[in-house]
């Protein structure tokens, strides 16, 4: 533990000259307070370092490099917020083969990682060791883990007991057939896409070589290493080890969706080939909890448990560094997980209340895109730069989660209650049911009702919209009790039905959408009102124009039902 | 010229188009891995993966797929790309109008500096002015255009801010027709210069060279020994001699226009092909990547005959059977 805080400290010191942090901020669910957010697109990291040096941005999400970081903090005209995020980067093991198949090599191999000089060498300090399978910023992070600390020493010691003796070249004696181990790799994506996996893998390839493991590192082709971990040899995989990173969300579900051992299938991402009995009881409990408190329960225990038997070894946690240029721009709202500027979709606090420094309302900000979006189709998407777009114009949804904690925040609903039903089939569903506010509208003025939420659903699945299959293989049905009162039916129990439940389908401007990928929203005008798409929602910000290119403009909504007004 | 020989080419360009148009469909199939399992997300599951394949097309057997391929590229409706969902033929065309701006422009100046500077050097072969153009330019030659393209961003973005970074047009854009005008060719000098010099030395080393070559001849000898003026000698006979190469080099060169360059695109955060292509073969787009090889493939066809027919007619000696 103390090892652990010690490397906390060291990053965050590194971290905290001239930055943010979110406990300091104060935040509001009333806004938004400027007029219009323009988002020019610039690809190139350099350009957008200048580009906020310049002034021509006012707002950079997701700074990555220590140099950019190192440039921005010593430039007196910029902040930067520094949030943990739901991240992690690991090193993978196939548990399927010799002798990453014995706990015994895995746990040595976590005690011999040094995560801190990983850390400090690679990204000057700018990550957060991460020895859990769940990031700090979660609240189902569960803090008493017994992780495997750094320990070389130990490291060696484990794999003496073990009967993995050293030989005369400096390589370990496999006891099992009393020769040499067999050499090992780890896959890492080349330095010419990945520099710092790249590099990362070289250092603990040598760690590892250190305490008499043949372990090499082996940058590929991204395609080809995605290729090799999924291709199923006859119960084997054609990897001995990896380095990737996940983005999480901010419910632990992933513990589920990364380790059961129905998910030891090509296609799906249990990649190590963990197959636990125990872990699997944990890891359903945590998939279908009837509460939070029951998926608290159960995700500490399988935390617990993947500490144990190591499938991977986490390294380190990415938090999110949005810079600001703070002689223009105030207000931004560092959110726990989710950072200040970075994940729109999930935390619309910065947008609703990000202002200028010179004017308490009004004016214009301007906040980069970093690619291009991806065709600005709420159903097609899956791009970070479209969900940036679609959370200013369609909004949190029915439930948010504050900045500070994550804890739920009624939105576009008031209150839910959560309970159960018995399906036609006999089996026991989950119902929600919402209590939606009355004072909602969609951007072009037509009221927000329970009618769009269960035409959202009902769309979902039955035009089975690949990308919300978690949202409607589940779903049953929905009852309207009155026009802001719904209640959602699912097949089977889970608490997380409760978050799975979306809003953001208008009616009546979806409904006589066929072919929902070839609807271009935003491209087509609004039956009735001019000046707006087809691209409406409930949110903060009215969609305006995407000049395919070169930027996207929203203006703020007037009666938006949050606005500083109401 | 005969026409036998046109017909010849024509038939010859085709048969290469269809084995390239075969080409581009096995190999993207035998890369390893598929567009859907290049999406990694902890939410992404075996279920979705297949919903996606199947709304794909590529659960039908490959026969089938390279059938509904060829009918798709003959007919130039190359489908809709897996990642944006929008139909390849509009993204792609919306592309193109950025990337020959900027490679067009930059060609057009490559060509007229480097042949400029080529018959003006190649006159005074051995002096310092020759040697100082020919270093500069194999320095520029040397030099990657990302590179170039960074120290232009720095010098003429960051310390001396006098140009726009990134894109086509100012954020909003003006809206007088000389001012759109003005801030289009604003926007374009950093990336147009950073693409003119790293391409500008080929064709000055090129030109130079030949036209040394071409001096030393003893028909130009013989156009100076008849008195001609320096400028006659230089243009009508050194120069009409080099211009064959040149002519088959710039239409051998055109297709290049459309294949984007990915890298200062990207640095200057330019629309065009380049870049799309690149993300396209990374993201395994077939659609996307099968539309753009086609286009590109049949653009290098196209102008390998039309350098072969113009061949002919700057080169009275030959002639085509």
């Amino acid at each position: 533990m103390v090892r652990k805080l010690l490397a906390f400290v060291v990053a965050m010191s590194l971290l905290v000259s001239g930055a943010a942090l979110a406990q300091d901020v104060a935040w509001d669910v009333k806004g938004p307070y400027v007029d219009e957010i323009i988002l020019p697109i610039i690809m190139d990291q350099e350009a957008r370092i200048i580009a906020i040096q310049r002034g021509d941005i006012h707002v950079n999400p997701g700074l990555t490099q220590p140099s950019h970081i190192n440039r921005l903090m010593a430039d007196p005209n910029i902040e930067i917020t520094v949030s943990p995020g739901y991240h992690m980067f690991y090193l993978g093991f196939n548990m399927r083969r010799a002798p990453l198949n014995d706990i015994t090599v895995r746990r040595a191999i976590a005690h011999a990682i040094n995560r801190d000089e990983i850390i400090l060498s690679l990204f000057e300090g700018y990550m957060l060791p991460l020895a859990e399978f769940v990031p700090p910023a979660s609240p189902f992070f569960n803090p008493d883990t017994d992780v495997a600390y750094y320990d070389p020493e130990l490291a060696k010691q484990i794999l003496d007991d073990a009967g993995y003796i050293m030989g005369p070249n400096g390589v370990r004696i496999d006891p099992a057939t009393g020769q040499e181990l067999r050499r090992m790799t780890i896959m890492t994506p080349t330095m010419e896409v990945a520099a710092t996996s790249a590099m990362l893998g070289e250092m603990v390839a040598e760690t590892l070589r250190g305490i008499g493991l043949p372990v090499y590192a082996e940058p590929i082709d991204f395609n080809v290493l995605l290729d090799r971990l999924d291709t199923d040899l006859g119960g084997d995989r054609d990897f001995d080890m990896y380095a990737l990173a996940w983005s999480l969300g901010r419910f632990p579900t992933h513990l589920y969706s990364l380790f059961h051992s129905k998910f030891d299938v090509p296609g799906a991402n249990n990649m190590p080939g963990l197959r636990d009995a125990q872990f699997d009881a944990a890891a359903e409990r945590v998939w279908t909890p009837r509460n939070l408190d029951e998926a608290m329960d159960a995700a500490y225990e399988a935390q617990e448990i993947l500490s144990w038997l190591q499938p991977y070894v986490p390294l380190y946690s990415r938090p999110y560094m949005d810079a600001f240029r703070k002689d223009i721009v105030t207000g931004y709202v560092p959110h726990l997980g989710f950072g200040a500027a970075s994940n729109v979709l999930n935390s619309i606090w910065t947008p609703l209340n990000i202002r200028l420094v010179d004017q308490e309302r009004g004016g214009t900000v301007r906040w980069v895109l970093e690619q291009e979006p991806q065709g600005l189709n709420i159903l097609t998407h899956n791009s970070a730069y479209d969900s940036r777009i679609f959370g200013l114009v369609y909004g949190p949804g029915l439930i948010a989660a504050e900045p500070i904690n994550n804890e739920d925040l009624p939105w576009e609903a008031e209150r839910w209650e959560v309970g159960t039903w018995t399906t036609p089939e006999g089996n026991e569903g989950t119902k929600v049911t919402y209590w939606l506010r009355k004072d909602i509208t969609w951007h072009d003025g037509v009221p927000f009702t329970a009618h769009d939420v269960k035409f959202t659903m009902d769309y979902l699945k039955e035009k089975q919209v690949p990308l919300y299959l978690e949202v409607w293989e589940n779903y049953s049905h929905s009852e309207i009790i009155d026009d802001y009162t719904i209640t959602v039916y699912f097949n089977n129990v889970s608490y997380w039905y409760t978050y799975n439940v979306q809003s953001f389908l208008a009616k009546h401007i979806w409904e006589d959408v066929e072919d929902f990928e070839a609807f271009v929203p935003w491209r087509e005008p609004h039956p009735t009102v001019p000046g707006l798409t087809k691209m409406i929602g409930t949110g903060p910000f009215v969609f305006k124009e995407y000049v395919v290119g070169e930027y996207v403009r929203v203006e703020r909504y007037e009666d938006f039902w949050a606005g500083l007004d109401k | 010229m005969s026409r036998g020989y046109l017909w010849r080419r024509v038939v010859y360009g085709l048969i290469t188009l269809f084995v390239i148009m075969t080409l581009n469909f096995v190999i993207f199939r035998i890369m390893p891995g598929d567009p859907v399992s290049l999406i990694i997300s902890p939410q992404f599951t075996p279920e979705m993966k297949q919903l996606l394949i199947e709304r794909y097309g590529l659960d039908k057997p490959l026969l089938s797929q390279y059938f509904l391929y060829l009918q798709s590229m003959l007919t130039f409706d190359f489908g809709r790309s897996f990642v944006t969902r929008q139909p390849v033929l509009g993204e792609l065309l919306s592309r193109l109008p950025n990337t020959l701006m900027l490679l067009g422009t930059s060609f057009l100046l490559n060509v007229f500096i480097g042949v400029w500077l080529g018959i003006k050097m190649a006159t005074r072969q051995g002096s310092r002015m020759d040697t100082a153009i020919t270093g500069v330019s194999l320095f520029f030659n040397a030099m990657p255009a990302f590179f170039i393209g960074l120290l232009l961003l720095l010098a003429f973005g960051y310390y001396w801010p006098i140009f726009p970074i990134r894109g086509t047009m100012s954020v909003p854009p003006p809206t007088e027709f000389w001012a759109i005008i003005l801030d289009r060719i604003h926007h374009l000098v950093m990336p147009v210069t950073a693409v003119t010099l790293s391409g500008y030395g080929s064709w000055y080393l090129y030109v130079r060279n030949n036209m040394v070559s071409a001096l030393g001849q003893d028909f130009v000898l013989t156009a100076r020994a008849k008195g001609l003026p320096q400028r006659e000698v230089l243009y009508r006979h050194a120069f009409r001699n080099v211009l064959p190469p040149i002519v088959t080099l710039v239409f051998l060169s055109l297709p290049g226009l459309i294949t984007g360059a990915v890298i200062t695109e990207t640095i200057f955060s330019l629309y065009g092909v380049g870049r799309y292509l690149v993300d396209a073969t990374l993201q395994q787009d077939y659609p996307v990547v099968q539309g753009c090889f086609y286009i590109i493939a049949l653009a290098v066809l196209v102008c390998n005959l039309l350098a072969d027919l113009v061949y002919g007619l700057v080169d009275p000696r030959i002639r085509l059977r």
